[in-house]
């Protein structure tokens, strides 16, 4: 897998915060299948503590295509949404990709995927490839060490 | 964030360096920059230096002609969403025009979109500004017109009926009658395009009805539609255009829509021969020398304030020209430099920005795909009606230019930087 910039959850949601969390951003992160949800715990934490809200998360298998109105359409709910690809799912990556203006509205839309399905999506999806503020990979916090700031 | 401590000095935070510029740069959120006075309109048509901007070009056709159906094309983050804005402020320069610009994603599932679509959108849209306008006017909305939006919002979204179960016939049924099959006998001319769909037509029925107060007053409607370039697909861009499209001619309401790119590289002139007016966006010069265009984008945001001129030049190379690519490189810059807690960006955070957008490009390439590039690279050849390499062009590995009346392609520079050597 070609290398991106590491980060942590503390970073990720450190960034979101500088920049503003109803801001839109649209980032892919990515991490080893296993340390999926221990990541998803850590970023869910961080929200909570950093920015004062709810992470509000999907597993992909929950997040129907022909309803993604349903996930990104934010009438009061969570600015920070986060979809865990533990698989590859091409149709709802392709619905991702046709449908990016639903994401890209206000707040902040974290992809969190294993590598294979990362290079899918970015492989598969070229405007959301286009749109993503930042290609990530990151790490459970206790894992990470020594990387620098 | 650095303070510093000493009593009365004044804190110095690094956000608010940095904070401004980012939000300016945001390539996705790209709403208020119209109204924040951040778009850079180009000065002329990309393709033709002689001719006006695609931008003035689309509102003049509109303007003179009404009724007519343009579209645009270009390459994915290549300013299309922004030509589209840029129109409807030209066109508003008159009091009688009524622009309704849609992104279909919003309002529908790009999955599943059906023909009939792009006009049901189109029509409640303009039902709420015909609604409007007829309010600030004092003029109470017509009953046929609210019937119109209720119907369209039927067929658009669908309804259920309450139908009464008819009786199940008995099998000797003593006065049966014999019913008769519809038996299609095929002409022999060929239409140009398909008929309209039932649905279609009825949409449109609903549609008109909807516009007549504005085309009683013979205003000047134009619907300006994004989103239909990310079906890629060709064919299914066509049944729309087809359908939706063909069942607006005549009805004095233009349009202009954008169209996937693989459609203008499409042997079958499909583009050139239905629509009136076609217009395409290369990937912009990216050499200073040539234009300033991409310098100039980056100084409206504020770039000279962090970034020196000669970073600027290097972010607006390796950027190929395509405008979404250069704001994620001076946002990613200048995301590096808040990082290393500098106040400047320098070239080197200008470098680990271009990495990070080239591995963006590289993840996925097979050895075809990286062959193909090499190929580009070493000696121009892109064969343009290969498979692999028309995927190469729509996801912008590949960027196409237009100078001096001929068409060349690229290798993305971002890209061509971290490309591997061959073994």
């Amino acid at each position: 897998m070609t290398e991106f910039s590491p980060t942590t959850a503390f970073r990720l949601v450190r960034r979101l915060a500088a920049i503003g969390q109803d801001k839109a951003s649209l980032y892919l992160l990515i991490c080893d299948t296993a340390a999926i949800q221990a990541v998803q715990a850590d970023i869910a934490a961080e929200v909570e503590v950093q920015l004062g809200v709810r992470l509000q998360a999907f597993a992909a298998e929950e997040v129907r295509p022909d309803k993604l109105e349903d996930v990104f359409t934010r009438d009061g709910g969570s600015p920070v949404t986060l979809i865990a690809l533990h698989r590859w799912i091409a149709e709802l990556v392709r619905a991702l990709d046709r449908n990016i203006v639903l994401l890209t509205g206000t707040g902040a839309v974290l992809l969190l995927a294993n590598h294979k399905a990362a290079e899918q999506t970015l492989r598969a999806a070229p405007n959301l490839r286009s749109r993503l503020t930042d290609i990530l990979t990151i790490s459970p916090d206790e894992a990470f060490r020594g990387v620098p700031a | 964030m650095e303070t510093d401590s000493k009593p009365g000095a004044v804190a110095f935070d690094r956000r608010q360096v940095y904070r401004p510029f980012l939000e300016r740069l945001n390539p996705i959120g790209s709403q208020g920059l119209l109204a924040n006075g951040l778009i850079v309109a180009p000065e002329h048509d990309p393709r033709d230096a002689g001719q006006p901007p695609i931008h003035v070009a689309f509102a003049n056709t509109a303007e003179l002609t009404r009724g007519s159906q343009m579209a645009l094309v270009g390459g994915i983050g290549s300013g299309k969403t922004t030509e589209l804005r840029l129109t409807e402020k030209v066109l508003n320069r008159h009091s009688d025009a009524v622009n309704v610009l849609v992104d279909l994603a919003d309002y529908t599932d790009l999955n599943e979109i059906s023909t009939g679509a792009i006009l049901a959108s189109a029509g409640m849209r303009l039902y709420s500004r015909v609604r409007l306008r007829l309010k600030k006017a004092g003029t109470e909305l017509p009953e046929a017109v609210k019937a119109a939006n209720r119907t369209l919002r039927e067929l658009a979204f669908g309804k259920t009926n309450w139908v009464r179960q008819p009786p199940e016939p008995y099998d000797y049924e003593p006065d049966y009658e014999e019913s008769y099959v519809p038996v299609k006998v095929p002409g022999v001319m060929k239409l140009r395009f398909p008929a309209l769909r039932r649905e279609v037509a009825e949409i449109l029925d609903q549609f008109v009805r909807i516009a007549s107060p504005l085309l009683d007053d013979e205003a000047q409607i134009t619907l300006l539609v994004d989103g239909l370039d990310r079906l890629i697909k060709p064919e299914l861009f066509r049944e729309f255009a087809e359908q939706d499209l063909q069942a607006l001619k005549g009805t004095k309401v233009s349009v202009i829509i954008v169209a996937p790119l693989l459609l203008w590289y499409d042997k079958s002139r499909f583009l050139q021969d239905y629509f009136d007016l076609v217009k395409h966006i290369p990937a912009a010069a990216a050499d200073p020398q040539h234009s300033d265009f991409l310098r100039q984008i980056l100084e409206r945001r504020g770039a000279r304030d962090l970034i020196d001129g000669a970073e600027i030049t290097t972010i607006a190379k390796y950027s190929g020209g395509v405008l979404r690519d250069l704001l994620t490189l001076a946002r990613s810059s200048a995301e590096y430099a808040y990082r290393d807690d500098e106040d400047r960006i320098s070239r080197r955070h200008v470098n680990a920005a271009i990495k990070q957008l080239g591995n963006r490009y590289l993840v996925g390439l097979g050895n075809t795909h990286k062959r193909l590039l090499r190929r580009l690279s070493d000696d121009g050849g892109f064969p343009i009606e290969n498979s692999t390499a028309k995927e190469l062009l729509v996801n912008r590995q590949v960027l196409e230019y237009f100078s001096g009346g001929r068409e060349s392609f690229v290798v993305h520079p971002a890209l061509a930087k971290v490309l591997p050597k061959p073994a």
